[in-house]
């Protein structure tokens, strides 16, 4: 069983990865960014990166038989370099001017790499941090919207995890981000808690800006399960687990 | 001569004191929170670069404070740097907990080891115990695990009834191995973190550093908000991992540590900016819980566990208390564990969550004893009259009361004790036994 489909990451699309603490989606970004190194040599692949170390991913991508330290077409931005620290923060308007500092290094990124067809890919691993951190609810969602419409301009895929911790009711932010998004990639853990061999579910859904098709959609019916293993996950069916059966 | 060479590891050498690679991944080094059985849960101990978040929700205990005096005492013993980040961390440090046996005897502690010396005796007794020959070559039911199975030198075996030596300190704080930190030196935390960058900067790679914050948000750091909370907890762990040979941990003050401090799902945030958090709830709170499970002090929840060089954490595989992996085979199958902590007199340990058996396991005997039940009678035969008359006392111009006991009555109840006491019956599952988590 293979997840995501080859063609779910594609040019004008923003998929919304949204998880919550017992069932981190970090496997899905690692795995987002292998296969899109892997597809071609020449596709880019940019990651905004909030809370991930570089360390981490280039350890993962090693144990995934990919190499992002020599790889020219992997880009690295620690989104929290281009902010001041705390202190020396003004009255609110100073977040969305380090924020414009993003949208405009990405900007040029993106850009440089328009060459012979590929689609880049970009990867913000974490937008609930940036709200949790102080960057006001208004800000961020400019922010999302400004980094679609850049990313559907320049023909690029754009990936973005949100948090969810309050699951009973979305909060502001993951409503914004819903209306933005062309599929909403639900990642569960399991009502019954935590087990060795099924770590979660994943789900599928569409965005309001697609089309009525049913292509990749995945119901939480009939959810997709999932097993860690260091790199990457085992995807399966609900309940044919070779550790359930 | 064989052409094969055996490949060492040059890595193995340069690994700094008290540290060790971690067996799930070669890039991890880990070191021990000086618990062995929170080392188990964390996946065989804290991975450097790594942040522990300790969050103890209960007003009326330290369980938070006592892990960190843990972290404490392992960093110093095994010569790491420490940094405590502490309004009196000098005060903090002193009251530290140190190794059995490296302090000068005082009497107690030769009761303590008089103690000891029974403890063993009854243990060798219960291995005698006779059992059905179907159950006797099975393993031991354990509920925890013991630093000689697991962490053999790598963490040290630390005595609650033990101060830490007042010269062991001096020469820490001497050879600048342990470095207090005050936090009164700002606000809202930033200059906090700019002490830490200072620290780690001017570190070489030679030492591992530990950052121990006993607790974050107490008043001494003023008037925290979430915020502030959260963009320490964030620039620590950025700090980490731009520093990778240092490891914090780190335990928030007890009114912070549910939602109704930081609003919906303020845990869970925390949980998100750390790379290792765990509750520990008392059931100090709640007087129903502490009679349900009258062998832990609280239930340990996990939040998040550290994997800083993988997806899967190590915990998942090779924790024996979470019980994840051992069950079918291969494939990894069971749920996992619930897991408990409780505070002995000499160790904290984290443990599996059972139920008693029916009516309790420490209260079965098949007739309570009748000399109990006789001293009850006399004290209520003893007490009663002075109560009678202190109010006669005061109302004595009202009313006058007399009580008289038949003298026969109190004598034939005094002759009870006089029995010998019947031996308790034995049992083979005792949870308070000492000897299954001696260390």
């Amino acid at each position: 069983m293979q997840f995501p489909a080859p063609d779910l990451v594609s040019s004008h699309r923003l998929l919304l990865i949204t998880d919550q603490l017992p069932a981190p989606a970090d496997f899905l970004l690692h795995r987002f960014l292998h296969l899109h190194l892997k597809q071609s040599k020449t596709a880019k692949c940019i990651v905004l990166a909030v809370s991930e170390s570089l360390e981490r991913c280039k350890s993962v991508a090693s144990k995934a038989n990919t190499n992002v330290a020599h790889n020219e077409s992997f880009q690295f931005i620690d989104v929290l370099d281009q902010f001041p620290p705390l202190q020396d923060r003004g009255e609110g308007h100073t977040n969305d001017i380090s924020l414009k500092c993003i949208y405009d290094l990405l900007s040029v990124k993106l850009s440089d790499s328009r060459t012979n067809g590929q689609i880049p890919l970009v990867i913000l691993d974490d937008i609930t941090s940036l709200e949790w951190l102080g960057v006001s609810l208004v800000d961020l969602s400019r922010f999302a919207r400004a980094l679609r419409t850049l990313c559907v301009k320049m023909d690029a895929a754009l990936v973005v995890r949100h948090h969810i911790v309050t699951p009973s009711e979305p909060d502001m932010l993951l409503r914004h981000l819903l209306q933005l998004c062309t599929y909403h990639i639900e990642v569960r853990p399991l009502a019954s808690g935590r087990s060795g061999a099924v770590s979660g579910e994943v789900c599928v859904h569409l965005g309001p800006s697609m089309k009525d098709t049913n292509e990749h959609v995945i119901s939480r019916t009939s959810a997709l399960q999932y097993r860690l293993t260091e790199s990457s996950a085992v995807f399966f069916d609900k309940g044919t687990s070779t550790g359930v059966l | 001569m064989s052409s094969f060479k055996r490949k060492t590891l040059s890595g193995r050498a340069t690994l700094p004191q008290g540290t060790r690679l971690s067996p799930f991944s070669t890039s991890t080094v880990i070191t021990s929170t000086g618990i062995p059985s929170l080392d188990d849960i964390l996946g065989g101990g804290l991975p450097l670069s790594c942040s522990l978040a300790v969050l103890a929700p209960d007003h009326h205990s330290a369980y938070g404070e006592l892990v960190q005096k843990y972290f404490v005492a392992q960093g110093l013993a095994s010569g790491q740097k420490v940094c405590i980040i502490h309004d009196e961390p000098l005060r903090f440090a002193r009251e530290g907990i140190w190794m059995a046996g490296s302090t000068p005897s005082t009497p107690a502690q030769a009761s303590t080891t008089a103690e000891d010396a029974d403890d063993v005796k009854a243990s060798q007794h219960d291995d005698k115990i006779k059992i059905a020959w179907r159950y006797e070559q099975m393993k031991k039911f354990q509920t925890t695990v013991s630093s000689n199975t697991l962490n053999d030198d790598l963490c040290m075996t630390f005595d609650l009834t033990c101060r830490i030596p007042t010269a062991a300190l001096d020469a820490a704080r001497q050879s600048a191995q342990l470095i207090p930190i005050d936090v009164g030196i700002s606000e809202d935390g930033t200059g906090v973190i700019k002490q830490i960058e200072e620290l780690l900067s001017n570190d070489t790679n030679a030492h591992a550093v530990r950052i121990c914050i006993p607790a974050l948000g107490s008043p001494h750091w003023g008037d925290m908000q979430p915020l502030t909370v959260l963009t320490l907890l964030h620039s620590l762990r950025r700090l980490l991992h731009r520093y990778p040979n240092a490891c914090a941990s780190l335990s928030l003050a007890p009114h912070m540590c549910t939602d109704t401090w930081g609003g919906p799902g303020w845990v869970q945030k925390v949980g998100w900016l750390t790379d290792a958090a765990i509750s520990m709830s008392a059931f100090g709170a709640d007087p129903s819980l502490s009679s349900l499970f009258p062998s832990h002090h609280g239930i340990v929840q996990i939040h998040t566990l550290p994997a800083p060089h993988t997806i899967l954490p190590a915990s998942d595989k090779y924790s024996t208390l979470r019980g994840l992996s051992s069950a079918a085979g291969t494939m990894g199958g069971s749920g996992e564990n619930n897991l408990a902590f409780k505070c002995m007199r000499k160790r904290l340990i984290f443990e599996t969550l059972h139920l008693d058996l029916e009516g309790g396991v420490t209260e079965r005997r098949t007739t309570p004893s009748s000399n109990a039940m006789a001293l009850d009678a006399s004290m209520i035969h003893e007490t009663m009259p002075a109560a009678v008359l202190a109010t006669g006392d005061t109302k004595g111009s009202f009313a006058t009361v007399e009580v008289e006991f038949e003298p026969d009555a109190t004598r034939a109840v005094a002759d009870v004790p006089a029995k010998p006491k019947k031996p308790k019956k034995k049992v083979a599952f005792r949870s308070e036994r000492p000897d299954l988590y001696d260390f």
